[in-house]
């Protein structure tokens, strides 16, 4: 059986890096399999490097185009294959981690509506947060969009603190999912700064009940940017092994 | 997948099935078990394979393992117990689809 060298998995890690599969985490899977399949096609087929990794290109959906450069007078053409393929994967990947995050995120908070800790807490949140509001109405709803943020800015601690987050498909895609709830609180808020220039006092009634709604959201993903980011600390360290 | 848009359809049912019979699989392991089985008949292309196993993790169906093998990481892929039930569910339906289409094809034979 053909083994690659240290040299050529390079040539093919690096060319998943310049071709837009910047994601480690997508990387790894993609490059076990080329590997494997060029291993199999030069020792099988007998082909040479090349030839093996231009089949592995086309299984994946990449079109293989010639291209002609002058070079001092001189006409050189070749062979090479665009990123089409790959970039459909990693799109689809993208797409299939959001709805497993979804489907995950949805399963936490039905667990959590049954767990009575939670709802402990839950009653107690809300009860401390109807309570001020009573006294200090605009503090308590501007406070609500800083309370919503906590899973983004510590996602942003994280990026800092942690190489294994860096270009991880899974982790961005976490963090949109904690950007969409205060994002959508965040935009009701400017509106009712637009639309409510003049009006005093303010409808901060409605963002108030928002807020203890969307407390279950804020929690459930909580849980998850935690299960994940456990999971590629543990993944990344068994790269680095 | 090559050969045929017929197999397309077939390609989660045959991702299943054969998960349900090992412990666990890596993606090109299951493209040269397919391979292997119908003696290179069917051969599964990288770019049909990943989004289904992709689906097919996202719904559930599949749990992932990852080690550490020849200095790289290798993803491999287990059924979970909602994939078992789903891939005996897909394999029934496969199995009517099969009789379905020899009574229409060669009513002879699905009489016997």
């Amino acid at each position: 059986m053909v083994k690659l060298s240290l040299k050529e998995i390079r040539f093919i890690e690096n060319y998943l890096i310049k071709n837009e599969v910047k994601y480690w985490d997508v990387r790894l899977e993609l490059l076990d399999h080329i590997i494997n399949s060029v291993e199999e096609k030069m020792t099988n087929k007998g082909l040479s490097f090349n030839a093996a990794l231009q089949e592995v290109h086309q299984g994946f959906g990449n079109n293989l185009k010639t291209y002609v450069i002058y070079n001092h007078k001189l006409m050189k053409s070749g062979l090479y294959a665009d990123k089409k393929g790959f970039e459909k994967f990693t799109k689809q990947k993208q797409k299939e981690l959001g709805r497993k995050y979804r489907n995950q995120a949805i399963k936490t908070f039905k667990n959590n509506m049954l767990n009575y800790k939670f709802i402990v807490e839950y009653l107690a949140f809300s009860g401390l947060v109807l309570t001020v509001f009573q006294y200090f109405p605009k503090i308590t709803v501007f406070s609500g969009l800083l309370i919503l943020m906590l899973p983004t800015f510590y996602g942003f601690y994280h990026t800092f603190e942690e190489k294994a987050l860096k270009k991880s498909l899974s982790f961005n895609m976490v963090g949109t999912f904690s950007i969409l709830y205060w994002s959508i609180y965040n935009l009701g808020l400017q509106s009712l700064t637009f639309f409510y220039e003049k009006t005093e006092p303010k409808p901060y009634e409605f963002f108030v009940i928002m807020l203890v709604i969307m407390y279950q959201f804020l929690r459930s993903s909580m849980n998850l940017y935690l299960k994940i980011l456990k999971e590629n600390k543990a993944l990344y360290k068994l790269k680095l092994s | 997948m090559s050969n045929s848009k017929l197999y397309k359809g077939s390609l989660t049912t045959i991702i299943l099935k054969l998960l349900n019979e090992s412990d666990k699989m890596y993606g090109y392991e299951i493209t040269q078990k397919v391979k292997e089985l119908t003696k290179g008949e069917l051969k599964i292309t990288e770019g049909a394979l990943y989004p289904a196993l992709h689906k097919l993790e996202a719904d559930g169906l599949l749990d992932v393992e990852v080690k550490k093998v020849d200095n790289r990481l290798r993803k491999y892929y287990k059924i979970t117990e909602n994939g078992e039930k789903e891939s005996s569910h897909q394999l029934s339906e496969l199995a009517s689809y099969i009789a379905t289409m020899q009574a229409l094809v060669n009513p002879k034979l699905s009489l016997e």
